[in-house]
């Protein structure tokens, strides 16, 4: 049910023009910015690390807004209170749509290194391939596990887009996304280790580079994602009750 | 005259308060607050990281971009969502100027780009320690509140080519980001190629910065000006684009019925 | 297992809503206080009331998706609060309106996602979906997007979804709202034949004429309570011992109706616009007369088709309607019959 839902979903998404020419043309924008960026501060020999980081924060824009956004498009189609009556668990319902979402986000990763081919000459000579074509799925899925917890906790409110808009930026920039910072300050870093975000950036990393070995580093995000499926289906369902006391599916 | 003011004035507030998608506190906090200032933060340390140009020139320049999005974001919302809640057909029906109805409404999302960029700044002055020489003040107040307005009237051009086009959303959200890219706040323009420096030359927040960027330098009012000029120059420029687009588009869509298609 | 399908007791609904920022103020409104409603199964009920009377809350309440502010329901033998899967299990939903389907997608992948969502066997998706879009008159269209479905069309598929997991107990709010006669009247036989196949169905609806012909008894709501239930042919009673007069005229003022209104005899008058026309309606005890009078009030205005005749349904809803709110709230309008 879960794959069906989540193709469906894809399928939904990938027929508005507005967002498949988003996936599209964000991913030309951004790679643009991280190569100036690394050219101007003098490591033009990593640029792929560049790419394959604009990549990530595409996938993670992808998650967030589609997130977000997905409770509140499932609101305002009218669709979301059809999706809560059926007879399952709401995770399970809103897992699909989240996963969906991630998926969508490979189109940015894509786009992003054949644009950085395209265009800058990015050699796509990763460190090691396979690992990278696994890690890659395996950040995916992580995330969209973790846009569960995220869309759990947007389902309560109704314009779930304000928290989301906020959020892309910290991420990306606690997570090393980019680029890892090592100059932030010491509290972040405890956040940063239980970020699934952080550990499936460092995976796709060290697959593209060689930085390290990337099996620990996919095995612990995707443990911290599992760790988020949980908690999101627990939320969720404690959420979906709170809605509905409070009449916030339909807000009509 | 003074009728079209209020039109101007008091059309524009109310339309502000109905389309502006933002209007709760936590929202407007959310987004038009926290957001700039996280992007702010993330380019200074990714900058500091890279070794790229000094915090002040990331601190500076993002403030004055983070007026950008609500003037931008406010000028689509302005068109688009009419469309959305079913009124954009009454207010083109009203016998009023146009022209004057909807540059008025650039005024309050101009106002909002002001206030955030102001917050911006200050958050990031704190945040990270820079000094701001107080006789700039008054110069950076006018500097920010100059590209307010041309990211206002920006938007609004955006939204009148929302009249025309279906997914509006799509040319806003990609401006957006081209913004970040061009105009010379996060990659200093001496990085970029000729033809994207040109591109970011005829943009808002393009030479505010740079005039931001002067002030704090110390370098005072007179070495800020010429920026600012053109700066000014631009929003008025983009302000009578708008307006024309505006009754082009709406000539065309009478004839092709396009108005209220979503 | 009860032989009721639909057990609500003392159901009330508070909507919280805060208005203002920078002074909240809470304001209370209570759209359902204290609906008890019994439902046989296989019955066809129908709840009856004009706009903001409370019937898409109830409905809500019913089918689990509002938690009720006081008071309990159970649905096919379970409690709404305490059993909500089972209950989703067994009860269908159906709403009126342009909203509630995937447009971007075709029919038939709306119904294979909604048939895998509520439950229906693998095996078994392929053959239902095709035997609904059938039941519906939908197939040769499944394949096109929804978003270039007509109202009628969306309704269908809402209806076919609705059954998709073969539910016990459907519930149908306003199925008819927007919908053209010729549809509408597709609906109505599609209903009944649900009904009578044996499904229980609760049907919400302000058109008096659908209550009418198809449900086997009827509860008016008005201000979120029931005012009258009973068989269409009981509530018909609540106008009994009148008579209706029925006059076509062109601009009656409201200065006139309130003088028709405190004319002796009249126990109702009420004024709809037809198109170009108004119709009013006057009821009045049996054996007065007020023709004469009406008349009377009207002079000078033109005037069209008179006639005398035996309430009906609509009248005595309009009775029990407007008793309500000279007793409580402000007027709700009745709802010019489709």
């Amino acid at each position: 049910m879960i794959a069906l839902g989540a193709l469906l979903h894809v399928k939904y998404q990938s027929r508005s023009s507005l967002e498949i020419t988003i996936a599209v043309l964000l991913p030309v924008v951004q790679a643009t910015l991280a190569v100036y960026l690394f050219r101007a501060g003098g490591q033009p020999d990593r640029l792929l690390e560049a790419a394959v980081g604009a990549g990530l924060m595409g996938i993670w824009s992808s998650v967030l807004f589609g997130s977000g956004g997905a409770i509140q498009n499932q609101r305002w189609q009218g669709t979301l209170e059809m999706l809560i009556l059926a007879p399952r668990s709401p995770a399970l319902v809103i897992l699909p749509i989240t996963l969906a979402t991630a998926l969508t986000g490979t189109y940015a990763m894509v786009a992003t290194l054949l644009w950085g081919r395209l265009l800058y000459g990015i050699p796509l000579d990763f460190a090691d391939p396979f690992a990278f074509a696994v890690a890659v799925p395996g950040c995916v899925l992580a995330l969209g596990m973790f846009g569960l917890l995220l869309a759990a906790t947007f389902v309560l409110l109704p314009n779930a887009n304000a928290l989301a808009n906020p959020l892309d930026y910290p991420i990306w920039l606690v997570s090393g996304m980019l680029v890892p910072v090592t100059a932030l300050p010491g509290w972040t870093t405890p956040i940063a280790a239980v970020l699934p975000t952080t550990w499936g950036a460092r995976a796709v990393r060290e697959a593209a580079t060689g930085a390290g070995p990337v099996w620990p580093s996919l095995g612990i995000c995707l443990a911290i994602s599992l760790g988020c499926l949980a908690l999101g289906a627990a939320v969720m369902s404690r959420v979906e009750r709170r809605a509905r006391a409070a009449a916030t599916l339909a807000l009509a | 005259m003074t009728s079209l003011f209020r039109l101007v004035g008091v059309g524009g507030v109310i339309a502000y308060r109905a389309l502006f998608n933002w209007t709760t506190p936590s929202m407007f906090v959310g987004t038009l607050l926290v957001g700039p200032l996280f992007q702010l933060l993330f380019f200074a340390y990714l900058g500091r990281q890279l070794g790229v140009a000094d915090d002040t020139f990331y601190i500076v320049g993002n403030a004055v971009l983070a007026a950008s999005s609500a003037g931008v974001f406010g000028g689509t919302m302005a068109v688009s969502n009419e469309r959305r809640f079913g009124t954009l057909g009454h207010v083109l029906l009203s016998p009023r100027s146009r022209t004057a109805v909807f540059l008025g409404r650039a005024l309050p999302y101009a106002g909002n780009g002001l206030l955030i960029a102001a917050c911006t700044l200050a958050g990031g002055a704190l945040l990270l320690g820079l000094r701001i020489p107080p006789q700039a003040l008054p110069g950076l107040l006018l500097v920010l509140g100059a590209a307010a307005l041309s990211c206002g009237f920006f938007g609004l051009t955006l939204g009148a080519i929302g009249l025309r086009f279906r997914d509006v959303w799509l040319v806003s959200n990609v401006s957006v980001t081209l913004l970040l890219l061009l105009t010379g706040v996060n990659v200093p323009a001496t990085e970029l190629p000729a033809g994207l420096r040109a591109v970011g030359a005829v943009l808002p927040v393009t030479h505010a910065a740079e005039a931001a960027r002067r002030l704090v330098a110390g370098d005072g009012l007179a070495a800020a000006a010429g920026p600012l000029a053109v700066e000014v120059l631009l929003a008025l420029g983009y302000a009578l684009l708008a307006a024309g687009l505006l009754k082009v588009f709406e000539a065309e869509s009478r004839r092709r019925a396009s108005l209220d298609t979503l | 297992m009860s032989e009721y399908a639909i057990e609500a007791v003392g159901l009330h609904r508070t909507y919280r809503s805060r208005t203002g920022w920078s002074r909240p103020r809470r304001r209370e409104v209570t759209a359902v206080r204290g609906v008890d409603l019994t439902v046989r199964q296989g019955e066809l009920f129908g709840l009856l009331g004009p706009n903001g009377a409370g019937k898409t809350t109830t409905i809500k309440l019913l089918n689990t998706l509002l938690v009720p502010t006081a008071g309990t329901a159970r649905v096919a033998g379970y409690d709404v609060v305490r059993q909500t899967r089972e209950v989703r299990r067994r009860i269908g939903y159906v709403f009126g309106g342009d909203r509630g389907l995937y447009d971007r997608l075709s029919a038939r992948d709306n119904l294979r996602y909604f048939a895998e969502l509520y439950g229906v066997a693998p095996r078994e998706q392929r053959r239902r979906t095709a035997e609904l879009l059938d039941l519906v008159g939908l197939t040769g269209r499944e394949n096109e997007r929804v978003e270039g479905y007509s109202r009628g069309m969306r309704q269908r598929l809402h209806i076919a979804r609705g059954l998709l997991h073969r539910p016990e107990v459907l519930f149908l709010d306003e199925p008819s709202i927007g919908v053209d006669p010729v549809a509408a009247r597709e609906l109505r036989q599609t209903v009944a034949s649900l009904a009578a196949n044996g499904t229980t169905v609760l049907l919400t609806t302000h058109y008096m004429a659908e209550a009418d012909e198809l449900c086997d008894r009827i509860a008016v709501i008005a201000g979120g309570r029931i005012r009258a239930s009973g068989t269409p042919a009981e509530l018909r009673r609540h106008a009994e011992g009148r008579q209706v007069l029925e006059v076509e005229a062109y601009g009656v003022t409201d200065r006139q109706l309130a003088e028709i209104h405190r004319l002796p005899g009249v126990r109702e008058a009420s004024l709809q616009v037809l198109g170009a026309v108004q119709l009013l309606t006057v009821q009045s005890a049996v054996g007065t007369d007020v023709q004469a009078e009406v008349l009377r009030v009207l002079a000078g205005i033109r005037l069209g088709r008179v006639l005398g005749r035996q309430p009906t349904l609509e009248d005595a809803y309009v009775a029990i309607v407007s008793a309500t709110t000279t007793a409580d709230e402000p007027t709700p309008e009745p709802a010019v019959a489709a």
